[in-house]
Formats: C-alpha cells, structure tokens, sequence
C-alpha cells in the first residue's frame, strides 16, 4: 500500500541570505510510482529528498505523503514510516545482518516472532540467502551490504521509500543486477519511491516520472522517461540528457515491441532441397536458414556448403552467434549483436524456442520510421512489467 | 636473607631483596625505626591494598559520574570539543605529586578530599576520549540510523555508544593508571594505601619498599586485565578487535 | 606515620604562632595559602629545581623517543612483533611510576638515572602507538604509487610513510612530554632532584606556597613543551592544519 507525495512550493535556505538548495519545489509523485530526482551535483535533488523526511528541514512550503504534511508529527515517528536507503547503507557494524534488517519494527515494537519472520521473508525478497542474517556487515559485500540496506528499509512495509544514490557505490556490472532487482521488487510490491541519482541513464531505466533539477534547487522538468527523450523542455535538460537521446530511446523497448523477421528454419536429417525452396521464396527476409531442433530451439545458421549435402546436418557450420530474448531490453539486445560482429541475432521466448530474428537494420528502420513514435508510447509501461 | 622461622624478625639489611620482599608481604617484621613494632605481613598487606582499591573504585566512579555523560552529551551534538580535547591536554599537565600536596597541606587530609583529588586526574582522559569516541563514529551510520526513525537519544545509546566503546574504554583505562598511581603516594594525604610501604623506607626497610613496589604494580596490572576483559565483553563481535 | 608527623610539625608551628606576633613569621608557620612577598623573595631557589626538571624530562623523552620509535620501525616489517610490544609497553605504562623507581632501585639505586630511566620507560606506550597508528594511516594508494615509481621499501619508509605519519608521532611526542613534565615530580622519591624536591623532600610536605610555586612552573613547563611541539607540528607538516593530541 503506497501513498503519494507532493511538494508544495518546499524551499530549503541554509542562512538567511544566499541562494537556495531547493527552490519553490512543487511536484506530485502518484502513489505507486518512482520519481527520479536527477541533475548534476550540488542541484538539490538530495536536499529535496531529505525534505520528505525530515532529515532536512523545510524553510518554507510544505512536503505532505499521502495528503498529510510531514510537519505534522515528529520527525522520528514519521521517518519509522518511510524506507531510507543511503549511498554508503550505514548498516549498523555491531549488530547482526539480522538485527539490521529488523531494527524498524524493533523500534515498532514488533514481537520477536513476526520480526523474525519477517527479516526472513525480505532477506529472500532482496535475493539473499536467509543464513546471512547470523553475519555482521563487515563480512558482506559491497552489493549484498546494498541489499540489506534496501531490505532494512522495507521491513516495516513502509507506504514511502527514500533513495540516495543507493546503487552509487557499486561496481557497473552488480549495479545493472541491482537495478533490474529493484525494478522487480518495485512490481510486486509498487512502493511510492523518491530516487535521487546524477546517472541519467539510470533515471530513464527506472523513472515512472524524472525531475530533471540544476543548481539553485529547481526542476527544469518533470515527465516521463520518453516525453524527456523526445520533447526536452530547455536547453540544460537537452544537454544533461545527452547528444545520444535516440539510442536512450532504445532503453525503452524490449524486443517484443517490434515486427521481427523471420528465416526459414531447418530441421536435422530434413531434405536440403526443401530448405532451398524456402529459401528461394520471395518473401523471405533472412537468406539464411536457421537450424532448429525438435523444440523449435534453435542450434546454428546453416551455409551453403551445408546445403550442398542432401540432407540437414546435425552440425552446422556456422556457430549460432549472439541470441536475445523478447523479454530483453531492446538496447541490451543491440549491444548483444554489435559484440557478437553477426548481422543477425536469434530471438527465443521464454522457453527458448525461436520467435524471430533481429538484425541492426530492423532496429534503424524501427527508430526513423513515423510508426516509432506512437509505438514508444504505448511501451512507456516499464521493462519490468 | 632472612633468617627462617615465622615470628618477629628483625629487619637488618639496608638492600631489598627479592626474598626478603616476599617474606615481608608474609609474615609480619619487626621494625627498627620505632622500636619494635611490627610491619608488613598479610593482613597489613590486605588492608592497605584494600584502602588502595577502595580510594581508586570510588575516585573512578566519581570520575565516570561526571565525564561521561559531558562526554556523551558533547559528542553526540558535535559541539564543546574545545572544552572536551583541551581538558584532556591540561589534566596531563597536572603534576600529581604537588596535588595531592597541595591538598593535604590546604584543603585537609582524608578519603573524601582524597577522592576528588583522584577524580581530578580521572576526569580528563574520560572526557575526551569519550567525546572523540563518540565523533569517530562513521557519519553514513549515524544518518542512517537516524533516517530510520531513530529518536537523538536512542542513536546515541544503541548506535554511537556500542561503536565507540573501544575508545572510551581506552581513556577509562587511561583514567585508571593515573588514578592508581596517585593514590600510591596518597598516604601522604593521610589515606594509608600500599603506597605507604614505598614512601617510609624507615618504617618499613628496604625489603617493605620493594614488596610495596611489587603488590602495586601488580594490582595496577590487574586492574588493567580487568578492565581489558570487561571491554572485550562489552564490545559488539561485529567489530574489529581494538588494539588499545 | 607521615601523618602523625605531620601533625606534629602543625602543632610546633602553632607554638610558634602563640609566642610570636611580629608579622617577620616565616611564611611556612602561617595559614596563608600564598605569601607573595616570600615568593618575591624566595623564587630564586627555584631555578635548580627547575633546570634539574627539564634536564630529567628532556632527557627522559628523547630516550624514550629513541627507543620507542626503533621499536616501532621494527614492528613496522614483522607483523608478529605487534602484539607483544603493545602489550609490553602497555604493561610498562601501567605500572605506576613510583613503584617503579622502586623496583629499579635495586639494580640502579636511588639517584636521577633511576627516574630517568623510569620516566622514558613510561613514554614507550605513548610514542610506540602514536608512531604506529602514524605509519598504519598512510593511504596504502600513496605507498603504491611510490612503489610503482620504483622505490624501495626503505626509501619509501624515509621518504614517504614517516613524513606522512608526522603529526601523528609529534602528537604521541606531545602527549609524552606533558606527561613527563608531571609525572617528573615524582623524582623526589628515588633523590632524583627537579621540582618534586620543592614539594615533598625526605618525608615531609613543604608548605602550600612552595608547592604551588612548584606545581605551578611544572604545569608552565608542559604548557610550554606543548605549544613549541604543536608548532614543530604545523611546521614540519604544512599541508595539515590540525590533528587532535
């Protein structure tokens, strides 16, 4: 269960005179989705995001979650009920893993048993192995101590969650399995999250909504992902989203989303002259056979000399080469093809039986042709969904 | 050496040695300053170290009464270092001989006095360590736990303190080594600790001033263990193991 | 007891008080807590004492710097020296210094090499952790750095961890000779002369102002020592403005 939260003219001044961390921020977050606050350092986006907790005091305005302004009750009280995830986790190094992920609802005043239970449930939620909760911090790693910082946040079931740079710290390649984690979660469980982070690219893969922020504490604009890829509103968010906004696009899509081509498939032992005929009809887009096994799964590309013989080899001659899913990220899915130095890629579904192929052209066509535009909208509902 | 047997032996060597020192802490001697009375022997011995651990206990606790909290309070809220660091630098400064002097001669003699001397010298190194313990704390933890919902108070207990228990217990001990070694020379305040078998050599011989020498080094040193044992029990696994 | 002589010496000087009524009485029979017109007078006697104090402090830190600091440097290589030399400066910290002297004076007898030696000794914890913790906290990325340019490890040693762990040495350096400075009174005990003999001399305690004249140059004398050494810090390391002692 989640709750929105809006910014009311929220204005942040550290000493009476001198320019704003956050200037005249009005926004609203919709219950159940994620807003990014993103900007270069020293914009604010961390100063607005302490306002919703308190953390930070409001010199003027007002941050209300859920209808209710945060000045309404103490700052203690309110921040028990709002996850908060830092860049450095701050996980406490005397206490167990365990401890750590329960010192919410200990401070709720939960029985034992069902914060036991429920550290338990998290642990597994975030991708943990439950025996870890014995282990102290310091004998974690950098993306597990991550993920007990996410946890800890969630134990109470906050309505709210607040989060600083949290996969900042981590190494490129955990960070993108954090992210698509978190993504996961995020569709099960649908918090209300205030994420803060300078990677414009992360916003785009995780934002419902982006406030794109510069110094001085104000929002240059607040839209969707692809409203800010498409549409920039001024110059600075043009030059912070980056010269590469098309291929952003791609962040976008899954492979799903657009027509792919076919080949003609070949089974083992089939007559090479069957292929051939396949081969050699009109509408073919691929000019080359693929190789499939009795689940449609596919095994390689076959060449001429493969036709050559009479009947399909087992083996074919060339190797199969990159294969991505419909479920992939369509910028992922080119990424696979470019690294794989092959014009065509197999495209499985879940099960691995072949669905299509793609190919860089299918990919160009689908970024310049009018019908991109209106598709991308419809494909603003998230990768994760 | 002395001759064998229990009983009073008179004490005759202008030397100590070792043997002598330890038949002194055993059985009682006879003195040859005030003619024939008897010194040294367990229960003397017994007392005296009672006095000593009496006089330091009570000095100590005086001590924690008062800096603790102060240091507590400052560190958690950041401010007073001036005041927590300097008197740490000036409490070393204070020579103890001319305290403890100072007030027998102007203040007057006895346990009470005595005390408040001892915490004098106690209070600095509690003060301060206790304040930089607390700042040490990694600032991520401290945000963290106050993000949390944390009220000021229950960071300060059940986060800043646990962590900084390596450090203050580090000035407690330092605390207590200044604390034990002035009370050794306390009988000059008229509080007869062990400290009185070394500073009346004409009383005791030279055999008591080397037994006196010894029984307070090693109470000292079991003070030291003690405290050490309480620290490593008092101090979370989850942390490195400290060095000081 | 020292008590009962105590005692004794008050009740000759009350005599004194009862049969005399000129205002010529020594300032030692009165109850005055500070006769300035005798330490106007009198402070001249101070100057041995205090001469003979610092040559026992100067003396007793830079032997204890120099022990210290080599025990230091050889624990910095082999790692298995660390425990026991903490623990044994340790020890030797713990021990009080009184009893010390005492348990010394058999082999060095009751003269100002016996403090000497017992007030250096007392410094070894001090200076021995400081230069450690000193060493311990130069980023291993410089050490690295250093290496790659192809120092070797004595020349990173001379030329980059110690200057490094500077502060934190002239910090234990500091803490040291403050101590020193008092703990230095204690001399008295063992015949080792300085501002003790001022205060307590051959089992009586001389009269409030002469210990406060005493005590008061000793407390001086480390304030001294501590701002002179807190300047070679900033000196000698410019590129740090403040370490906390």
């Amino acid at each position: 269960m989640a709750e929105s939260v809006r910014y009311e003219g929220a204005t942040k001044r550290y000493g009476k005179s001198g320019p704003p961390a956050v200037d005249e921020l009005t926004l609203e977050v919709p219950a159940g989705e994620i807003c990014v606050l993103v900007g270069p350092s020293g914009c604010g986006k961390t100063t607005a995001m302490r306002l919703v907790n308190r953390t930070v005091e409001l010199t003027a305005g007002d941050v209300l979650i859920g209808g209710r302004s945060v000045r309404e009750r103490e700052p203690a009280r309110l921040r028990r009920e709002i996850g908060y995830v830092i860049q450095q986790v701050g996980l406490f190094p005397h206490r167990t893993i365990a401890e750590n992920v329960a010192a919410v609802p200990q401070l709720l005043g939960w029985e034992k048993e069902r914060a036991r239970e429920r550290t338990a449930e998290l642990l597994e939620l975030v991708g943990l192995d439950p025996e870890l909760g014995e282990r102290y911090p310091a004998q974690l790693s950098g993306g597990q101590q991550q993920r007990v910082g996410v946890a800890r946040a969630l134990a109470a079931d906050p309505p709210v969650m607040l989060m600083d740079e949290p996969f900042g710290a981590i190494d490129p390649i955990n960070r993108e399995r954090l992210q698509n984690e978190f993504l996961r979660l995020q569709a099960e469980i649908g918090k209300t999250v205030l994420f803060v982070t300078h990677d414009i690219d992360e916003a785009i893969k995780i934002g419902d909504r982006i406030a794109v922020m510069r110094e001085g504490g104000r929002v240059e604009q607040y839209a969707t992902p692809a409203e800010l890829l498409m549409a920039p509103a001024t110059e600075f968010v043009e030059d912070f989203v980056g010269a590469d906004r098309a291929l952003k696009r791609l962040a976008l899509m899954r492979v799903s989303d657009i027509d792919l081509w076919e080949a003609p498939l070949a089974h083992v032992g089939q007559a090479t002259a069957e292929v051939r005929a396949k081969l050699a009809a009109p509408e073919v887009e691929v000019p080359y056979p693929l190789l499939v096994d009795g689940e449609r799964r596919p095994l390689g590309w076959l060449s001429d000399r493969d036709l050559g013989e009479e009947l399909v080899p087992g083996e074919p001659d060339a190797p199969l080469g990159p294969v991505v899913e419909l479920d992939d990220v369509m910028r992922d899915a080119l990424a696979d093809l470019l690294q794989g130095e092959s014009q065509y890629a197999a495209v499985v579904d879940g099960g691995g039986r072949i669905a299509g192929v793609l190919s860089i052209e299918i990919i160009s066509e689908f970024l310049s042709s009018p019908g991109a535009k209106t598709d991308e909208q419809s494909a603003v509902e998230r990768p994760h969904d | 050496m002395a001759a064998g047997g229990g009983g009073v032996i008179p004490l005759h060597h202008t030397f100590a040695s070792l043997g002598g020192a330890f038949e002194f802490i055993f059985s009682p001697q006879a003195s040859n300053v005030t003619g024939g009375t008897t010194v040294g022997g367990l229960d003397q011995v017994i007392e005296l170290t009672v006095n000593q651990l009496e006089v330091t206990v009570l000095a100590l606790a005086l001590s924690l009464f008062i800096a603790l909290p102060a240091g507590l309070y400052f560190g958690h809220r950041g401010t007073g270092e001036l005041l927590a660091v300097g008197l740490g630098n000036a409490g070393r400064a204070i020579p103890e001989l001319a305290l403890i002097a100072f007030m027998a001669a102007a203040i007057g003699v006895g346990v009470l006095n005595l005390t408040i001397a001892l915490a004098v010298l106690g209070i600095p190194p509690i003060l301060t360590n206790t304040f930089v313990g607390i700042r040490q704390v990694d600032r991520a933890t401290v945000d963290a736990a106050r993000g949390i919902g944390m009220t000021e108070f229950e960071v300060l207990r059940k986060v800043e303190l646990p962590l900084a228990i390596p450090t203050i217990f580090s000035g407690i001990r330092g605390a207590t080594v200044n604390i034990v070694a002035t009370a050794t020379i306390a009988p000059l305040a008229g509080v007869l600790t062990l400290g009185d078998f070394i500073i009346n050599r004409n009383v005791y011989g030279a055999d008591g001033v080397l037994a006196g020498a010894i029984l307070v080094a090693l109470l000292a040193l079991a003070l030291e263990f003690s405290l050490a044992g309480l620290q490593r029990l008092l101090t979370s696994k989850g942390l490195k193991p400290s060095t000081a | 007891m020292t008590s009962a002589m105590l005692a004794a010496v008050g009740e000759v000087g009350e005599g004194f008080i009862q049969e005399r009524t000129s205002d010529t009485l020594p300032c030692q029979a009165t109850d005055k807590l500070f006769c300035f017109d005798w330490a106007r007078e009198n402070i001249g006697r101070y100057e041995e004492p205090t001469i003979q104090h610092l040559e026992l402090v100067v003396i007793s830190v830079l032997l204890g710097f120099a022990v210290a600091f080599a025990l230091a440097l050889l624990a910095h290589r082999r790692t298995w020296l660390r425990p026991p030399l903490l623990a044994g400066t340790g020890i030797l910290y713990t021990i009080p210094s009184v009893a010390f002297f005492f348990l010394l004076e058999p082999f060095t007898g009751r003269s100002s090499e016996t403090a000497i030696i017992a007030l250096s000794v007392y410094t070894l914890q001090i200076i021995y952790r400081n230069t450690m913790v000193g060493l311990a906290n130069v980023p291993a990325s410089v050490k690295d750095a250093a290496r790659g340019i192809g120092q070797t490890d004595r020349q990173i040693l001379w030329k980059v961890e110690l200057p490094l762990a500077t502060p934190e040495i002239i910090a234990g350096l500091r803490i040291a000779t403050v101590s020193t400075v008092a703990l230095a009174t204690l001399a008295t005990f063992v015949n080792g002369g300085g501002l003790g003999e001022q205060i307590f001399r051959g089992g009586n305690i001389d009269f409030t102002t002469s210990i406060i004249i005493a005590g008061g140059i000793a407390i001086l004398i480390a304030l001294v020592f501590d701002v002179l050494l807190l300047g070679l810090q900033r000196l000698v390391t410019p590129w740090r403005r403040a370490v906390a002692a």
